[in-house]
């Protein structure tokens, strides 16, 4: 049993025992995500105050609507890291922020780390893991990793993409599938 | 495999990471649809959230308000969820996956529903506890639907739809003492819509259907209604 599959298993269990209403579950599973959900709504909407509202609402979500989360669908953190993002993407949609981003559309994950150095909190128990999806993102090939970051990091659509790179719709979506193909395996390989 | 599943794993990877839009949304929702009770399908699913949840672990953690956890339960003790299921379900990511009753139950729905609008007929839908509702607000435009009272599923359909517009889609609502839902998005081809929402309406007051970003569902429309119907 790998150090992923001893995580998701303890995911599971907090959030079945948050689903009968125990507190503490709740504040372990919010502990384990929240700075890492923050991080996630903070690089999409790239406002602190908006940041913490949709990890506010998505958590509340968690904790009022568990039966949201079904297993077969995937981990909790993939279905909470789903609830924030999709709220980040729509915050960021809704108020056209991409006006307020475009100066640094450009930037890569190392600056974002460079931009909110001062909230950047200490690695507590995943440093590995967040190795690893740095070091597959760097495997994946340039074309194919700049669409994964505009779509997932900027919350540009595929028709945005499409329209500000002037690639057909089509290679955008090929060029997703065979990116998250790759960093799939990559983060498979790693974890083996 | 049985199936081909090259598109679905195409767009379902689109939508892990947010950039769905246009014909697509509706594209998966109706494949998935036609897939029913598909575990491949939810493998898929599965496989494409987790690499794109993945990504969020590359970057830097930051701190968030210690306070908020105990806002957050505060909050919920002092304020009870007076939303109903609908609004349950609006919280939800995703399309939800239709057992193999939930489709059959649909292919009589439609093939009832469609021959009672295509033939301007009077006539009862052939389930009688079936309910079968117009849309009202174009003199070009035909929407209905078709939904069972206390039983979740809804069949919306209609043609002469004029294009939503690049980046926008038709954004249904079910709307309850004021309060609007999404029940999901539709984009027409050629004018026509065919959508299955796993929704139960029956304590919706009224429909109302307006143009939206494609980004879809919103927490509350912000394009005017350009169909309605009261239930």
């Amino acid at each position: 049993v790998d150090l992923t599959e001893l995580s998701e298993a303890q995911d599971r269990r907090l959030m079945a025992a948050l689903a009968a209403g125990d507190e503490d579950a709740f504040r372990g599973l919010f502990g384990r995500y929240a700075p890492t959900a923050k991080a996630l709504a903070m690089r999409v909407v790239r406002q602190p105050h908006m940041a913490e509202e949709i990890v506010q609402e998505a958590f509340l979500s968690m904790w009022r609507h568990p039966d949201g989360y079904d297993p077969s669908r995937g981990t909790v953190r993939a279905w909470l890291m789903g609830m924030v993002h999709h709220r980040a993407v729509d915050t960021v949609r809704r108020e056209e922020s991409q006006r307020r981003r475009a100066d640094d559309a450009s930037a890569g994950l190392r600056d974002e780390v460079t931009d909110h150095a001062d909230d950047v909190v200490e690695h507590l128990q995943r440093p590995q893991e967040q190795r690893a999806v740095r070091a597959a993102l760097a495997e994946i090939p340039p074309e194919q990793r700049e669409i994964l970051e505009r779509m997932y990091f900027d919350g540009d659509s595929q028709t945005t993409i499409a329209e500000a790179t002037g690639l057909p719709l089509g290679t955008v979506k090929s060029r997703t599938l065979l990116g998250m193909r790759k960093l799939r395996a990559s983060l498979e390989g790693m974890e083996r | 495999m049985s199936r081909n599943h090259d598109r679905i794993e195409e767009l379902l990877a689109v939508r892990a990471l947010g950039g769905l839009d246009g014909e697509d949304v509706a594209d998966l929702d109706r494949m998935l649809a036609d897939h029913g009770d598909c575990e491949e399908c939810r493998a898929l699913e599965a496989a494409s959230t987790a690499t794109a949840s993945a990504l969020a672990m590359a970057l830097d953690p930051l701190e968030v308000d210690p306070a908020m956890p105990e806002r957050i339960l505060a909050d919920h003790a002092a304020e009870p969820e007076v939303r109903d299921d609908l609004a349950a379900r609006r919280d939800r990511e995703g399309p939800r996956w239709l057992a193999v009753a939930a489709v059959a139950a649909v292919v009589v729905l439609v093939a009832g529903s469609l021959a009672v609008i295509r033939n301007g007929s009077d006539d009862p839908p052939s389930n009688p506890a079936q309910r079968l509702v117009t849309f009202e607000g174009s003199d070009t435009a035909t929407l209905a639907m078709a939904f069972v009272p206390g039983q979740s599923g809804v069949i919306f359909w209609g043609e002469g739809l004029p294009d939503p517009g690049q980046g926008q889609t038709y954004e249904i609502w079910m709307i309850e003492d004021d309060e609007p839902i999404s029940g999901g998005c539709v984009s027409p081809t050629d004018g026509r819509v065919a959508a299955y929402v796993d929704a139960d309406v029956t304590t919706a007051e009224q429909m109302a259907v307006t143009v939206e970003p494609a980004s879809c569902p919103h927490d509350a429309p912000t394009g005017e209604i350009v169909l309605s119907a009261t239930l």
